[in-house]
């Protein structure tokens, strides 16, 4: 078998599809990443534990309890916030709204995390300072 | 049907279910990738013998291979079938509406392709209802089809070359 | 008959283009890296030293990574409580009620951390002080609160790393003057960072990150063979806090970063943030944030809060004599950084 006969067995428009479905698979793999949501997802931690992994398109209000009482949080337009916190100083609501990120209360040890999927990870960074 | 046919089909379908077979004990890191490497044995079919040949292939293998591997009526087997039904339709359709038009590769490609939709999305009625992750795989699947395609496309066009020639 | 025995002979071909198939098949299993036995990255969180706790290895079992995590969480934890200027019951809290009074026996743990924060005190002319606890405790960055400056000037003569003495061999600290306060908070979470490292490699990891907030000592490369990729907060970060001024390559260091911009609150336009200079008990001015590069999580830690507080100029100077590297953004919001890693720094257009 040479690539001759292999030239002549094929029609041109066999060529053509061959050439089209590439094309048009590969840009798919390329910009379909683009073109969804992001993927990202919600992790709730109390005390170091994982509670809740939630995706970020879905809006929702959930309730956790940490080690002071419960938290608040709603997932609302591909962000997160603490609506309430049991704790003393609020810092975490009035933090507000956060599209990546974190949000730490100490006090009541929740910790709410937007993490993007495992493979964006690595393209971003892995930790930040300061 | 003539004796004839029916020594062919079973034939057929038992080269078919062999490369089934061989296929499913290969490792696969991605759910629902497969060579197609029995869509060799059906393309062959569908030229030299129609489509009603090709048809009964691909509904023999599928019926006894999953007979074999123990997954008859389970979830693999709805998506072999439904693979299998489609392909096997998509070329016989473009088979006979433009039978000039495209050679062994390109009827494979097709085939490649509308198995691959069809088990995507019967995989995203059945199994993930997460349209995000069947979107972000499909072109994936879709393009490593389009290189198993090409390849089953060239191997069928040999096959029949090599038929033709003992006849 | 003779059809079937053509029909074999023309699968010989067919097993030919079969092998061929694999070939290509097995070369893009291998691209999509889905083998079970690889290497993977595991990631746990948790809260301790009042700050978030983030601890990332690379293990082939996710079982040894969670053991391997868990006990450097349990490292930091017995850390927290030797150092918690905070809890009446950690060591430095006895140290700290005992200043003037008596020697106190501690730890080694906390000899050690003592110790090298007195070497960093004198490699940064007093810049960066852990017997600042004294003034720092005036200052309150929840309510909001400016001491006054009677108060300041009053306690400030007992801020010096001076009447800190160690003894090596008993094992004790004493505080030669009465009030004096010891506050490890701007070297603990460094030093924290250096044992769990400690215990990750002891538990047989050879490759991970542990950051304790903005401190992070990385080890190893990750499962691509590349080293960890490190984001420097941008100190005017607008709305977004993971607003990224520059990324920068680790391996086998430690960086930390201080900032104006982590507790702080603004009374008369004048921004009051926690890095005290322990020259004149008020907010040191001229940096917005210091990041300092180099093996240990300890003086990274408190370099970087001893480099803010001597300002930009001094402070690259200081970082080039001491060898180690740091990027400074001045008050101007100007960059500052040392020769050796020029180039090594990748900035973000955006900012």
């Amino acid at each position: 078998m040479n690539l001759k006969g292999l030239l002549n067995s094929t029609t041109i428009a066999d060529r053509i599809l061959l050439f089209v479905l590439i094309l048009l698979s590969l840009s798919g793999i390329i910009f379909i990443k683009e073109v969804l949501p992001k993927g990202h997802t919600v992790r709730i931690e109390v005390n170091g534990h994982l509670v809740y992994l939630l995706p970020i398109e879905k809006d929702r209000i959930v309730s956790v309890k940490g080690s002071v009482g419960n938290t608040i949080i709603e997932i609302k337009d591909h962000k997160v916030r603490i609506t309430e916190s049991p704790c003393d100083n609020k810092l975490c609501i009035l933090q507000g709204w956060i599209e990546k990120g974190s949000i730490v209360c100490l006090p009541n040890r929740v910790i709410v995390i937007i993490s993007s999927q495992e493979d964006e990870l690595n393209k971003r960074v892995d930790a930040i300072t300061g | 049907m003539q004796l004839q046919d029916k020594y062919r089909i079973a034939l057929l379908s038992a080269y078919a279910l062999a490369l089934h077979g061989f296929e499913s004990l290969l490792p696969t890191p991605i759910p629902w990738l497969k060579l197609g490497l029995a869509n060799i044995i059906t393309l062959t079919t569908l030229i030299l013998y129609g489509f009603r040949a090709a048809l009964m292939v691909t509904l023999i293998r599928v019926v006894l291979g999953s007979l074999f591997t123990g997954t008859f009526l389970g979830p693999a087997f709805i998506l072999s079938m439904g693979g299998g039904v489609t392909s096997t339709l998509s070329m016989g359709i473009v088979l006979s509406l433009m039978p000039r038009l495209f050679g062994p590769v390109g009827l494979s490609l097709i085939a490649a392709l509308f198995h691959n939709i069809s088990q995507l999305f019967l995989a995203y009625v059945l199994f993930i209802q997460r349209i995000e992750a069947i979107l972000l795989i499909t072109p994936v699947i879709i393009f490593l089809g389009t290189l198993t395609g090409s390849m089953n496309g060239i191997v069928s066009d040999m096959l029949i070359k090599n038929l033709k020639k003992t006849n | 008959m003779r059809e079937k025995f053509k029909v074999q002979c023309s699968m010989f071909n067919v097993l030919v283009s079969i092998f061929l198939l694999f070939t290509i098949h097995y070369s893009l299993f291998t691209l999509y890296g889905c083998s079970s036995q690889k290497e993977k990255v595991y990631r746990k969180n948790t809260i301790l030293m009042d700050t978030l706790v983030t601890i990332t290895v690379v293990s082939n079992s996710k079982d040894s990574a969670e053991k391997a995590i868990d006990s450097a969480f349990f490292e930091i934890e017995k850390l927290e409580k030797l150092f918690n200027f905070f809890s009446s019951d950690s060591e430095i809290s006895l140290i700290n009620k005992n200043a003037g009074i008596f020697e106190v026996s501690v730890s080694p743990d906390t000899l050690d951390i003592i110790d090298k924060a007195l070497y960093i005190s004198e490699k940064t002319e007093g810049a960066f002080d852990a017997t600042i606890g004294a003034v720092i405790t005036l200052y309150d960055f929840y309510k909001k609160v400016k001491p006054e400056d009677g108060a300041i000037k009053k306690n400030l003569p007992l801020v010096n790393y001076k009447y800190v003495t160690i003894d090596k061999n008993k094992l004790t600290v004493f505080l030669k003057k009465k009030g004096m306060l010891i506050d490890l908070g701007g070297i603990s979470k460094g030093y924290a960072a250096d044992k769990a490292v400690d215990t990750l490699k002891r538990k047989g990891i050879h490759s991970g990150l542990v950051s304790v907030a903005g401190d992070i000592r990385a080890f190893g490369l990750k499962p691509d063979g590349m080293p960890w990729k490190i984001g420097i907060r941008n100190p005017r970060a607008k709305g977004q806090k993971d607003d990224i001024l520059a990324t920068l390559e680790l391996r086998d260091m430690a960086i930390s970063t201080s900032g104006d911009y982590e507790r702080y609150f603004i009374h008369d336009v004048k921004r009051y943030h926690h890095l005290i200079n322990p020259g004149t008990g008020y907010p040191a001015e001229g940096c917005q944030s210091v990041s300092v590069i180099t093996t240990e999580g300890a003086l990274t830690d408190a370099f970087a809060t001893g480099i803010f507080i001597l300002g930009p100029e001094k402070g690259i100077k200081t970082l080039e004599k001491m060898g180690f590297d740091g990027i400074i953004v001045d008050s101007q919001g100007k960059v500052h950084i040392t020769s050796h890693i020029r180039g090594k720094v990748e900035f973000k257009r955006s900012s």
